[in-house]
């Protein structure tokens, strides 16, 4: 089994209008690695995405899943999109049915499988999320956290191998994004590779082990996350700071106050160690 | 909105749609059955009212506010029928009201409120999707259910964009006069039918990303005690419209 779960190699892509999508753009997911592009706005992450997917297919360039290149025929495609969730940034643009139940079961009933195996499914990826008891409430009277969370479930009721989440903390508050974090440390816990676009490199340095920088249509560089230090000027191309925990820790180790060791990636987990050494 | 809160918020929400759908279809034969004496038919709208209201605990006050457009159409047709506009002998022009007439709006009431009562019984007591479960069931054809499906969604999507764009318009003074009104209906109609071609294929795009190739397809609600359910309904269904029979047929009432 090939070490790389997705590869994009000098992928280029052009809407209808003209407008550049993708320009040469290459990426590798590793097989059960935690992954965020980071980007501005208008930097190709979603296009990037819907290459994942088959949702778009490349003017130039090649994407591979497993390490063969995507097959974009009808039976090629249901394999690549049985094997890689997609969430969408708005739930308001996935869900399609007006009951919870009904629309995490849309995806295991395209695969094909009976109401069983699709019932079985659908209870197991309303409990991951934890939304098993608000399974039978309408959608449109569900918060805006709980409605991502459907769209997160709809997608994992199809067991796939990859999950690639569209700015899933947007329009979440603190609580809710805490709770999407615990989603997803369950499910990398499970052995799922996930790949998230955020603009937040604080989070992205805390959760992620492999960083990829993006902008003007291609990924600048992807780094891993605990030596983002060492990459300041990446950062800098894109117009981003190293997270303000990096500099902290740099400075309380030149002062004396922390001793040398493993980087700390939060600054809740800085001020725990002070606390301790306080103590 | 109404009608929606009454279907997820009733006592026999959790009752087979099968049920409650045999139960009306026995309401509608019996609308039919007893439509030919009022009182019958009449009979038979209240055993239908006192079933939604006391049995499935639809409030009344909602019942009535849901019924009162239908009601109130009604009328009107009822009175228009009841009242002939006729030039009689030496009289010139007069508006009359004859037998004949009476007799057809006792027909057409009786049989309408019971149909009426019939219909408000499955909707209020039946969410949406459970009826399209139904429709499904009764081999509807796909393309219907997929708009029902999409429709039914999207309208409280819509209705969500409407708000949030009329209220931005509100406090930018967008209707602070009968011209700027216009003007910002006009703008929120523009901007409303390019959100939907968006959404539209938005959606698509997700479709496709759960692997949709045609119908769109979902698990049905369980219904636990749905066989009891089935065949108590098809009673209750089959009594009642034994009853607008037996009713309209010399029994008194």
């Amino acid at each position: 089994m090939s070490d790389l779960i997705l590869e994009l190699d000098g992928v280029d892509f052009r809407y209808p209008d003209g407008s550049m999508g993708l320009d040469g753009c290459s990426l590798a997911i590793r097989r059960g690695s935690r992954n965020v592009l980071i980007g501005a706005n208008g930097a190709g992450k979603t296009t990037l995405f819907q290459h994942c997917n088959g949702l778009l297919r490349p003017t130039d360039g090649v994407v591979r899943y497993a390490g063969a290149p995507v097959d974009y025929g009808r039976a090629g495609l249901r394999a690549l999109r049985s094997k890689v969730g997609m969430v969408f940034q708005n739930p308001d643009r996935q869900l399609f049915s007006a009951s919870v139940r009904e629309d995490v079961s849309f995806g295991p009933i395209n695969l094909g499988l009976d109401e069983a195996a699709v019932t079985a499914r659908v209870d197991a990826a309303l409990a991951a999320v934890g939304m098993d008891d608000l399974a039978r409430k309408p959608v449109h009277n569900l918060s805006f956290g709980q409605k991502k969370r459907v769209c997160i479930a709809g997608v994992l009721a199809m067991e796939p191998e990859l999950l690639v989440l569209d700015e899933p903390m947007a329009g979440l508050d603190q609580a809710m994004q805490e709770e999407l974090l615990a989603v997803l440390e369950r499910l990398h816990g499970r052995g799922m590779t996930i790949l998230l676009a955020t603009h937040d490199i604080h989070f992205a340095y805390r959760w992620a082990d492999r960083i990829h920088l993006m902008a003007a249509g291609r990924c600048t560089a992807s780094l891993d996350a605990p030596a983002l230090a060492d990459h300041e000027a990446e950062l800098a191309a894109i117009g981003l700071r190293l997270p303000a925990v990096i500099g902290l820790q740099r400075l309380l180790r030149q002062q004396g106050l922390l001793a040398e060791g493993a980087p700390l990636h939060s600054c809740t987990a800085l001020l725990a160690r002070l606390q301790e050494i306080q103590r | 909105m109404l009608i929606e809160q009454s279907a997820y918020a009733n006592r026999w929400r959790t009752v087979a749609p099968d049920a409650k759908g045999l139960f009306a279809l026995g309401g509608l034969v019996a609308a039919f059955a007893a439509a030919g004496r009022l009182e019958a038919a009449l009979a038979v709208t209240a055993a239908v009212v006192a079933a939604t209201v006391l049995g499935a605990r639809v409030p009344l006050g909602l019942y009535l506010r849901v019924a009162f457009p239908a009601l109130l159409f009604l009328a009107v047709s009822a009175l228009s029928l009841a009242l002939s506009v006729d030039r009689a002998p030496g009289d010139g022009l007069g508006v009359h009201v004859t037998g004949a007439g009476l007799d057809q709006v006792s027909r057409v009431t009786g049989r309408s409120l019971a149909g009426l009562a019939a219909l408000l019984f499955l909707v209020l007591t039946t969410p949406l999707t459970d009826l399209i479960v139904l429709a499904r069931r009764l081999r509807t054809p796909e393309v219907l259910l997929d708009i029902m499906v999409l429709c039914y969604r999207t309208l409280f999507v819509f209705s969500g964009a409407l708000h949030d764009m009329r209220t931005a318009q509100a406090a930018r003074l967008g209707y602070a006069n009968s011209r700027l009104t216009f003007r910002a209906l006009g703008d929120l109609t523009a901007n409303l039918t390019l959100q939907i071609w968006q959404r539209a294929h938005a959606l698509h795009q997700a479709a496709l990303a759960r692997n949709s190739d045609g119908p769109l397809r979902f698990l049905p609600t369980p219904h636990p005690h749905a066989r009891r359910h089935t065949l108590l309904g098809g009673l209750a269904g089959a009594l009642l419209a034994a009853l607008g029979g037996l009713l309209a047929h010399g029994g008194a009432v």
